[in-house]
């Protein structure tokens, strides 16, 4: 689901000028279009790991930084690992 | 769902900020956005955070301890987790791929596999593109926002933060190059040069600046305005000083990451007046203890 910027703030919980604090840190990078922000469903998702991080597990603003950068190498690293198991089994598929 | 005591390990007596503890301990070991692969977590994570939910909340402990609900009460609604979306096709615009761009670099069977996988060159994110951003060095202490124009006569605005060092590269994703299909794109990598000031230097987070005084203030001391990278401060020159004595003011120099904020030290230079002036003179020669005041004492062989 695509929502425009006052949809994710109702659906996320999260406050105006956190979420513009959040872009600013590119912890989360919305779509851009001529009127305004786009969130889809990964930024929703995203935004709640970035809450789990600052609220339930006290993790400070640098903190979030670090994790954040980790996971997204993470995912690219899982990425790589995939597409090297699908070419071991040949292009088949 | 078990007793959710048992669930995080606890006894039924533990004091609330001890349950928090090792739920928080739990929760970060057991979280599914830190584990991707690991289906065996978000069950863990869902059964934990639930025990949680419950006796987290002193309100909703105390009716589960009287027994007026029950565990079954505390499962955590179905959610999508992040990693459920970072491993589609969607999750393109935050994956990273530098954990492994040194692989790619490799002249071997391994990396040729990596680039030779149809996907990754359908969907491969888009170069870093480089460049070079002089600023003031004002602007790099107090931070600033600068536009850079680009080669193709766009522009970029790059938010400078306080405190930043000459050299410091800025990384702002997604302003590189466009990528190929869905690879998004990649990042501008700003190489910030700090020009040189005529008046300060810095030396870490702090600052120093060379502030010329007069003779009579170095000798009878007064107040006096010294520039900072922040506006100029009202600062006391003590008496008798001279060229060297070097004065502190406490948080003038650049913000630390994290917080607090390096010195500015401000060295002292004792300068005579440009032209010559007969009543100095007339002063200076019936001055005798001046006369027999050696400052180079010691220092000639």
């Amino acid at each position: 689901m695509i929502m425009s910027k006052q949809e994710f703030l109702t659906s996320s919980g999260v406050e105006a000028p956190t979420l513009e604090f959040w872009i600013e840190q590119q912890w989360l990078i919305p779509a851009q279009i001529d009127v305004g922000m786009r969130f889809s469903d990964t930024d929703v998702a995203r935004a709640r790991l970035i809450q789990d991080l600052k609220g339930d597990f006290g993790v400070n603003d640098e903190g979030v930084d670090v994790i954040l950068h980790l996971v997204d190498q993470l995912h690219g690293l899982r990425r790589a690992l995939e597409q090297l198991q699908r070419n071991f089994q040949g292009p088949s598929r | 769902m078990r007793n959710p005591y048992e669930v995080l390990g606890v006894a039924s007596t533990a004091s609330s900020a001890d349950i928090q503890k090792i739920y928080r301990k739990l929760a970060k070991k057991l979280h599914p956005d830190l584990n991707p692969g690991d289906k065996v977590a978000e069950e863990k994570f869902k059964e934990v955070a639930g025990a949680y939910d419950l006796l987290g909340d002193a309100e909703k402990r105390k009716r589960f301890d009287a027994g007026e609900v029950d565990e079954s009460g505390a499962e955590r609604p179905q959610h999508h987790f992040y990693r459920d979306f970072a491993a589609s096709d969607e999750g393109y615009p935050y994956t990273d791929n530098s954990g492994f761009a040194d692989f790619m670099d490799r002249d071997d069977a391994f990396a040729e596999l990596l680039k030779r996988s149809p996907r990754a060159r359908a969907n491969m994110r888009g170069e870093d593109l480089h460049y070079r951003l002089p600023i003031e060095f004002v602007e790099s202490i107090s931070g600033a926002n600068k536009r850079l124009t680009l080669p193709d006569g766009g522009t970029l605005d790059v938010k400078i933060p306080p405190g930043l060092v000459d050299g410091q590269v800025l990384r702002l994703k997604g302003k590189g190059a466009t990528g190929a299909g869905k690879g998004g794109p990649g990042a501008a990598l700003i190489e910030v040069e700090v020009l040189p000031d005529h008046r300060f230097t810095r030396d870490g987070d702090d600052i120093l600046l060379e502030l010329p005084i007069s003779l009579s203030e170095a000798v009878l001391g007064r107040r006096i305005r010294v520039p900072t990278p922040t506006g100029d401060v009202t600062m006391s020159v003590p008496k008798a000083s001279n060229t060297g004595t070097t004065l502190r003011l406490k948080g003038k120099g650049a913000p630390h990451r994290g917080g607090g904020s390096g010195d500015e030290f401000v060295k002292l230079k004792v300068v005579l007046p440009k032209s010559p002036d007969p009543e100095l003179e007339a002063f200076v020669s019936s001055w005798t203890k001046g006369k027999e005041f050696n400052p180079r004492e010691g220092s000639l062989s």
